[in-house]
């Protein structure tokens, strides 16, 4: 690297300024939104700094104005981005080409999707020095080996499609790709949000590692702050398009000073801890016990529906799923692997592991959409996969989903009354007036007030949360006695993540809805559920009552999933 | 490799399933050539039990049970033997066939290819230059082009081009006087009798092919592989050729290998306005004949060449995408 200069802090002149910056979203017929509202900030040499925001905050729009990659509808206002003391705004389009070797990169969000599916990954790396003329023609394939290795890849990726890769993998090849550029400043753009968590950190180690052997300056845009305070040394936090907060990530940990930054920090802890505290939740610190026994004297609202639940325990004994080989000649694959729990009513259980884990798969087979290859799986006293087509409609009245999803699990041309009134008509018996009252009530039950006027909306005009809040409700609309769960939180926003998991621990303490909580994220299986099983490569790896798992894990997948989860508190002993 | 094989593999099923259902569809019909034959024959006058037995002779009246008719049927597919035309008897259908193919071929294939090729391009040019006249010019004219008919295309460019300005011929393959030979003269007499036909069929398919590619590569351009291209520093050409036109082109692939098999049905319109000797005409004249011979024939042949046309394509596609070679 040309740029690794040893660390002269503070004297030198700041190799980005960015002043007064401000970039609106432009269309005709519409009046411009401000996304990034007067924004300064500078940056030294050698720094690695995070950038924090929810979703809508402004902070990708940022990076992208930052390495002159903001497109119409984006447009910048006002401002200036200095880089190296000149305006990068001026740069004309072949001057701002040619100075993208050795100036600013970026790493996208989806990296997974940043690679040409037709194009070997050596490709990808020959165009990039043919059209920098950087690397001397005769040693192209000794530089892409050696920045594929910078990553931790074997050589043999470069002759590899995109699409042989796993998700991990290209999001480094797309990061050896930024780095073949040779940059002063690189830009990570969510690297690590589309991956699993085991990955995802991973990913993040190496990214660390390169910024202190290569010494380019980082930024590090995520809505995580767990994982920026673990890895950068300055954070940016931003709101509405404005830097709230702009300190040292100690001080931002020990002494926040916004008070939007005060609540995100609220919304972490260490699953790991002897009591949690999140704002919208009780203090959960007793075993599971003892809160069982507690709730067992709060008795349920109405006894009728309580006795109908008795017998409605979801019993898996057994059960294997075996899938065809995905290519001739390869190895079936075995999904799920002799996996056995009862889901008794109004209990919680989360199922806990990393993508591939089987746990969708279990999903899956407990609502009747795949049946087992061996094993048996009940509702009640019936087997799942002897039901006849009605059977297994009075099945889905009783075993609901809650999907992860929900920009796509709702249809964006149905308003929420229709899409609450299906199921209703569908599964019960109210018609008309009567059908009309319980989707309105069932808007109240979840927390959508006042329900008339969110009835008549349709789902681009509503929240991330209150889009999972009519999935719910949906889920809610057949009266069902068991709620599956698949990861509901994962792609929300952490403020609006501790209200829908609110609600879920309501349902099921109010209405004794039991839940299959399958996540990946362990702080909320700690928040909504009693008992966890851990899977890993479909088996079980370690069960028990929450709490216990976490505080002392036995086997090792479950203690590795734990080091995973990004704690900004943990920033601290690191550091 | 294993994937070309697996591909002819089901084209060779294909290939025997529409064989075989071109032999029994005929059967499912009530009547037979004869009796078509001899209606025609009977509007002149009653028909005698010595003609209708000397037609059935000549047409050949099916014999024996039908495993033996289809094996024998077989036996003439691959041996090009479809019996005698109606229309032109006694000409031999496949002799009839062979000589209008190469008229078809040339014209509509060379056409159908030149079609996409200038449409992608155009496309593709369309979509990286969003927003300017280079765009906004293709694409009205394309949709504007693309929703005449065409046979009405035909006919203006056959009035104005033909009759008023007597630019180029208005019918037929080549001069009358004009010797079938391999020389200058006489090519450019063909090329010169088929640009009017061969106009028409670009000026209706063009537009089809520049608004599908411009969509298409409107699409790859917002993908994150292009994005980052550019973030990248790629040269623009790049970006457009390698990155965003390589991937738009995939679907499109599809659409040609239909159009590509279509070719040898012809155009049937545009070869009986213009009147072309090719496939098309061939075709129209053996409908309006009843000429059944004739017409299984050349039904056979569309179907296996649009079979052929998609096995190309489908192997086109294993090398262009390595997403579809597992």
């Amino acid at each position: 690297m040309t740029t690794n200069t040893t660390p002269a802090r503070g004297a030198e002149e700041p190799i980005l300024r960015v002043e007064n910056l401000t970039v609106e979203y432009r269309s005709e017929g519409f009046e411009p939104v401000a996304a990034v509202k007067n924004v300064s900030f500078s940056l030294r040499r050698g720094e690695f700094i995070g950038l924090v925001g929810e979703s809508g905050s402004g902070k990708s729009t940022l990076g992208f104005a930052l390495t002159r990659l903001a497109k119409p509808p984006a447009t910048i206002v006002d401002g200036k981005i200095l880089f190296h003391g000149s305006d990068i705004r001026t740069l004309d389009d072949e001057a701002l080409r040619k100075q993208r070797r050795g100036g600013f990169a970026m790493v996208l969000q989806s990296g997974m999707n940043a690679l040409n599916p037709v194009r070997t990954i050596r490709k990808h790396f020959h165009d990039i020095f043919r059209a920098h003329g950087h690397v001397e023609a005769g040693s192209f394939n000794a530089r892409a080996s050696e920045l594929v290795r910078k990553v931790e890849l074997p050589e043999t990726v470069l002759d590899r499609y995109p699409g042989e890769l796993s998700g991990g993998m290209r999001q480094r090849v797309s990061i050896a790709l930024a780095l073949s550029l040779e940059p002063e400043l690189l830009v990570f753009d969510e690297p690590t949000t589309a991956l699993d968590v085991l990955v995802q950190h991973a990913v993040m180690d190496t990214i660390r590692q390169l910024q202190a052997s290569e010494g380019f300056t980082a930024i590090l845009i995520s809505h995580d702050l767990g994982i920026v305070l673990e890895s950068t040394e300055r954070v940016l936090v931003m709101h509405d398009g404005v830097v709230v907060e702009d300190g040292p990530s100690h001080q931002i940990l020990d002494d926040p000073q916004a008070e939007y930054t005060r609540m995100l920090l609220s919304h972490y802890a260490d699953p790991r801890a002897e009591e949690i505290h999140i704002p919208g939740f009780s203090t959960r610190g007793r075993s599971a016990d003892a809160a069982r026994a507690e709730r067992a004297t709060t008795s349920p609202r109405s006894d009728a529906r309580a006795a109908r639940r008795a017998d409605a325990s979801i019993v898996v004994e057994g059960v294997s799923k075996v899938y065809a080989p995905p290519r001739r000649g390869e190895a079936p694959v075995v999904a799920v692997d002799n996996v056995s729990f009862t889901l008794a009513p109004g209990e919680s259980l989360a199922l806990v592991g990393q993508s591939g884990s089987g746990k969708s798969t279990i999903a899956k087979l407990v609502t009747g959409a795949e049946k087992p290859s061996s094993g048996l799986v009940r509702f009640g006293d019936s087997n799942l996969s002897a039901l006849r087509r009605r059977e297994l409609r009075e099945l889905r009245k009783n075993v609901q989903m809650v999907f992860q999803d929900p920009y796509a699990a709702l249809n964006p041309l149905h308003t929420v009354e229709y899409t609450l009134l299906r199921p209703i008509l569908n599964f019960t018996e109210r018609r008309g007036e009567a059908a009309r009252e319980r989707m309105l009530e069932l808007l109240e039950t979840v927390g959508l007030t006042p329900a008339e006027t969110f009835a008549q909306k349709l789902p681009h005009q509503l929240s991330g949360g209150q889009r999972q809040r009519v999935v719910i409700a949906r889920a809610l609309a057949s009266d069902p006695q068991v709620l599956v769960a698949d990861e509901p939180v994962s792609m929300l926003d952490v403020s609006l993540r501790a209200g829908v998991l609110g609600l879920l621990e309501d349902l099921r303490e109010q209405w004794g809805v039991s839940m299959l909580y399958i996540t990946h994220d362990l702080l909320s299986a700690r928040l909504v559920t009693d008992r966890m099983m851990v899977l890993n490569s479909g088996r079980v790896v370690e069960s028990g009552p929450t709490a216990d798992v976490l505080r002392n894990p036995s086997d090792e997948y479950t203690i590795r999933l734990l080091d995973a989860v990004p704690n900004p508190a943990r920033a601290r002993e690191t550091r | 490799m294993k994937y070309a094989l697996r591909k002819l593999g089901m084209l060779l099923l294909t290939l025997w399933a529409a064989v075989t259902l071109n032999f029994f569809l005929p059967r499912l019909m009530p009547g037979s050539p004869a009796d078509a034959a001899i209606a025609k024959l009977s509007q002149n006058g009653p028909v005698s039990a010595a003609t209708r037995a000397a037609i059935e002779a000549q047409l050949g009246v099916p014999g024996g049970n039908l495993f033996e008719q289809y094996v024998h049927y077989l036996q003439q597919v691959v041996t090009l033997d479809f019996g005698v035309s109606f229309t032109f008897y006694p000409e031999k259908v496949s002799d009839l066939v062979l000589t209008a193919l190469p008229y078809t071929v040339v014209l509509v294939g060379i056409v159908t290819i030149l079609a996409f090729v200038i449409g992608t391009l155009i496309g593709v040019l369309a979509a990286w230059k969003r927003g300017t006249w280079l765009d906004t010019l293709p694409t009205l004219g394309g949709s504007f082009l693309s929703a005449f008919p065409y046979f009405w295309i035909a006919l203006l460019l056959l009035f104005f081009a033909g009759y008023v300005g007597h630019l180029f011929p208005t019918s037929g393959a080549s001069s009358p006087t004009a010797v079938p030979e391999f020389s200058f003269s006489f090519i450019a007499d063909l090329i010169y009798h088929a640009t009017l036909p061969a106009l028409t069929i670009l000026i209706t398919s063009l537009g089809g092919w520049i608004l599908g590619m411009r969509n298409a590569m409107i699409n790859t351009l917002g993908d994150d592989y292009v994005t980052f291209a550019e973030a990248n520093g790629l040269r623009g050409r790049t970006v457009a050729i390698k990155y965003a036109a390589r991937n738009a082109i995939l679907p499109n692939l599809t659409g040609f290998g239909l159009a590509l098999g279509g070719v040898v049905g012809g155009s049937i319109l545009v070869e009986q306005v213009y009147g072309y000797p090719g496939i098309g005409y061939l075709l129209y004249n053996a409908v309006v004949n009843q000429d059944y011979p004739l017409m299984q024939a050349l039904f056979l042949m569309i179907t296996v060449s649009v079979l052929i046309a998609n096995f190309l394509v489908d192997i086109l596609y294993g090398v262009l995408d390595p997403r579809t070679r597992r």
